[in-house]
């Protein structure tokens, strides 16, 4: 297990190459430039914006020396105000991380919860109703969603606030009481968790549903176990190992941020900052962006390979 | 007897004085007289604003080129001379940090700095500052977007294209030697000649001196505060300033606080004890934000004014603000097509303007055929040139057919080169539409993002171009020169014409205010009727909704900056409910 896991490792850093080498070349290749806009600056400005921040070398060698900078933790700066990458990314995933585990929280349990439930009331209004929840949740676009949400609930109602995030926007601010603001908080998160919720939901269901046609299910209830141990006991468990499958993608696409709530909530986190990054051509940001997700994608789906294991004992890694 | 006459008379005085006093409280005056007050200011713990913008680059001015940097920077730094609007609407350059007008003696400009001036951190603000804000911008390391405006055709400052130049070019480069650096940037005509006083040495005078002074690229910069901090000199709590608010408070993509900077010398005091300026792009995010009250003020999306008007609350909160813009249709000169007059006059004649404005802008912008917006010097209107350039389908067909393509038989199709957004999509089938409809010709759209149609448009890559002009300072020089002369920076439409050459560069030299008005009216006759690489379209309007607390805004779209009447943060307060 620990080789599969150092072998897993290692195998991160060529894929994290080959996002950093496919995403600067393509980065280059798109038409118009950090500088590039409609009121052109005059020519020796553009010159020496160039200068400034070594645009004005080879492609190959600002690559290089991109490379060279990232192995040595050095991500750069944003044209945006020459302001550090990396901790432009820190803050904005902190922001990001926030919203991305309440909704994810949000939606494993109401998902799973719903799941269960129309399992075991198969056929019965709690079923129909978490199938017409796993149908329309997973219908509705999120955007359309949170509009939906944010006019009835905060301005009409005006129930909640909707600009910005309610959380502390620095690592320092998290345990100041004043950092926090559950009223922001609340639309946002369910915004961005109804979807997964839906879909969790529906692998749910379909999941304890075969679960609880098992033979070793049908036997425990023979044996006189009461439906309560049977379903906690032997059914949940076994009708997770699919759930989970799902899990770590829908954590890494939460966690990594969605522009699009964010965008609507006006809340300063990474994928808003990532997709700005992209129509601004800042290169540098992008870079980083793109190398910060990739990390994190490769790390979550290194997590739940691991957790598969846990889960499921007959699942084992390493030689053969 | 005599000794109550006299306490009487004591009391009658003090009488009048307090009620002189309450008088002038009652009637703040602001710049040139004009009352900022509308109604009496809440108590302080209630003077807090908060205010949408664009999310900005940088704080620092000589780095800027956007205008809700420079929108910002103005509430930190101010310059000599500042912009102000005037009770009929206009805009004048008044002395700021200057003691009044300069000195002029030929090519040479001498200003006085006010006495007693103070940084927010106590340190005084000396002539020397300024020179280096100046020394900033023109330097070639800085790479300030906005050198141009000290450089030749502008303010003109002697040395300071050869110091920003000093690197040469990307097709002809050239090492300096440190001292050769150091001697260009010496050469720079920019003095210091003691703490109050800076002179200028021009290439020639320029009759807008005091207005391009009133600009970003000209606020002092305080050298030791940015060799400590480096890049982070304007971090909250490294950066000082000379403005009415000091930076307390920033979260990228979120926002920046501001509070009141206590070494602000001039009237008015800011009664704000702390403004808040919210990073919201996205103007129906904005509009949201606003109606549940956490936006004092705001912009709106265009496609809601029929929301905003049919509300009562949101209409009686409604600014409309002509702004200094201009929309235009760019069309190609190099096209052997769109080269022929008769072919573009048709293109131009076969917009309705008003339909335009009414059905893809529910009403918002003001349809225009001139290209000097309303609020500038030497606005002449409509009048003079719609007979001749403005809406009419028969003598578009005319036009058409006497460019050789009656019916628009053997016409070949053109692209139309828009921004990938709602409004563009709307602007773009319109014009698709009434081009078919009239002049029977076929004009393909083509959506690209920003920056991919900045490059088509700085490549000049397009032969119809959805463009247009934001004035970067409130004069008619700044809308046609070095875009309808040769080789102007901005002319990518190639306008090729001796004419109109000629009378911007006179104007460019004209050093008496009238005649330079003059030349430029005619230059702009010229440009429109010519349709020398453009066919306007309308003047954009900027949309606003003020919350009824808010007072002390006075907007003026020609030098506000991305928030209503932002020329004078400093008189916006709270007021009592």
């Amino acid at each position: 297990m620990t080789g599969y896991i150092v072998r897993r490792i290692l195998w991160i850093i060529p894929v994290l190459w080959a996002v950093v080498t496919i995403t600067f070349f393509l980065m280059h290749a798109v038409p118009g430039g950090p500088f590039t806009q409609d009121q052109p600056l005059p020519e020796g400005v553009l010159d020496a914006l160039n200068r400034r921040y070594n645009l004005d070398e080879p492609l190959w060698k600002q690559y290089l020396l991109y490379l060279w900078n990232i192995l040595h933790g050095d991500l750069g700066l944003s044209f945006r105000g020459d302001r550090d990458v990396s901790e432009l990314i820190g803050q904005g995933f902190f922001v990001t991380a926030q919203l991305g585990l309440l909704a994810f929280f949000f939606a494993a349990i109401v998902g799973m919860a719903l799941g269960v439930i129309s399992a075991l009331n198969h056929n019965g209004p709690a079923d129909y109703a978490g199938v017409f929840f796993a149908t329309a949740g997973g219908s509705v676009p999120s955007f359309v969603l949170a509009t939906f949400l944010i006019i009835i609930f905060a301005i009409n109602l005006r129930w909640f606030d909707i600009l910005g995030w309610g959380g502390p926007i620095e690592w320092g601010d998290t345990f100041k009481a004043s950092a926090w603001d559950l009223n922001k908080m609340v639309l946002p998160v369910i915004s961005l968790g109804v979807l997964p919720a839906a879909y969790i939901a529906r692998v749910t269901r379909a999941s304890m549903l075969e679960v609880l046609n098992q033979d070793y299910v049908r036997t425990a209830r023979a044996k006189g176990l009461r439906e309560r141990m049977v379903v906690l006991r032997h059914a949940i468990k076994n009708a997770m190992i699919p759930v989970l499958t799902l899990m770590g993608p829908i954590f890494a696409t939460l966690v990594t941020g969605s522009f699009i709530i964010e965008n609507i909530f006006a809340i300063p986190g990474v994928g808003r900052a990532f997709v700005d990054a992209v129509l601004r051509r800042d290169y540098a940001m992008i870079m980083g962006s793109t190398l910060f997700f990739a990390a994190v994608v490769a790390v979550a789906n290194l997590i739940v390979d691991l957790l598969y294991a846990v889960v499921d004992p007959r699942i084992r890694y390493g030689r053969s | 007897m005599k000794r109550q006459l006299g306490r009487w008379r004591f009391l009658l005085l003090g009488a009048l004085a307090i009620l002189a006093i309450f008088a002038l409280a009652a009637c703040k005056e602001g710049y040139k007289g004009l009352a900022v007050s509308d109604g009496d200011p809440a108590p302080p713990e209630e003077q807090v604003l908060v205010v949408q913008s664009l999310e900005p680059e940088f704080f620092d001015p000589h780095r800027s080129n956007f205008e809700q940097d420079i929108a910002i920077e103005r509430m930190l730094f101010r310059g000599l001379y500042q912009l102000v609007a005037t009770e009929d609407g206009g805009v004048e350059a008044v002395p700021s940090m200057a003691e009044g007008e300069p000195e002029i003696d030929g090519n040479v400009y001498t200003v006085t700095l006010r006495d007693g001036l103070l940084w927010s951190d106590d340190v005084p603000l000396i002539a020397q500052h300024f020179v280096d804000g100046m020394l900033r911008s023109c330097d070639p390391e800085v790479a300030s977007p906005y050198q141009y405006l000290l450089g030749e055709g502008y303010l003109n400052i002697v040395g300071c294209d050869e110091y920003f130049y000093a690197f040469g070019t990307a097709a002809a480069p050239i090492t300096p030697t440190p001292e050769e650096l150091q001697a260009l940037r010496d050469a720079v005509g920019v003095k210091a000649l003691d703490d109050r006083t800076i002179e200028l040495t021009l290439t020639q005078p320029k009759i807008t001196f005091t207005t391009i002074m009133s600009l970003w690229a000209t606020f002092p910069a305080r050298l030791d505060i940015i060799q400590q901090f480096g890049e982070r000199w304007t971090d909250p709590g490294n950066i000082v300033g000379n403005g009415p608010y000091i930076l307390t408070e920033f979260v990228a993509k979120d926002h920046v606080t501001l509070e009141p900077n206590p070494n602000w010398p001039l009237e008015p005091t800011p009664l704000l004890q702390r403004l808040t300026i919210r990073f919201i792009d996205d103007f129906a995010v904005a509009f949201r934000a606003y109606q549940t009250g956490e936006l004092d003020i705001s912009q709106f999306p265009v496609s809601e004014i029929p929301t905003v008007e049919g509300d009562p609350t949101l209409s009686a909160e409604y600014l409309k603000v002509g702004a200094g813009r201009i929309d235009a249709i760019q069309m190609q000169l190099e096209d052997p097509t769109l080269a022929i007059f008769e072919v573009r006059l048709a293109l131009s004649r076969a917009i309705d303007r008003e339909l335009l404005n009414n059905v893809v802008s529910n009403d918002a912008h003001i349809p225009a055929v001139y290209e000097v917006v309303q609020g500038l010097s030497g606005h002449q209107g409509n009048a003079p040139f719609e007979d001749i350039v403005g809406y009419n389908p028969d003598a578009a067909k005319q036009a058409l057919a006497d460019a050789g393509f009656p019916n628009g038989e053997g016409f070949p199709t053109l692209t139309l080169t828009l921004r990938e957004d709602p409004e563009q999509k709307a602007l773009g089938e319109f014009l698709q539409k009434q081009w078919k409809d009239i002049l029977n010709i076929n004009v393909e759209l083509v959506f690209v993002d920003g920056r991919t149609r900045a490059q088509r448009f700085n490549t000049e890559d397009f032969q119809l171009f959805r463009g247009g002009w934001q004035l970067d300072y409130p004069d008619p020089e700044n809308v046609l020169i070095g875009r309808y002369d040769r080789p102007g920076a901005n002319n990518k439409y190639n306008c090729s014409d001796d004419e109109i050459d000629a009378k911007l560069l006179a104007a460019g030299r004209e050093t008496d205010n009238d005649a330079r008005i003059q030349l430029l009216q005619e230059a702009e006759t010229l440009v429109v009727t010519k349709l020398c690489g453009v066919a306007p379209l309308r003047q954009l309007a900027l949309l606003y909704l003020v919350k009824p607390k808010v007072g002390g805004v006075r907007p003026n779209g020609t030098i506000d900056a991305a928030m209503p009447g932002n020329w004078c943060a400093e008189c916006w307060y709270i007021e009592e409910q």
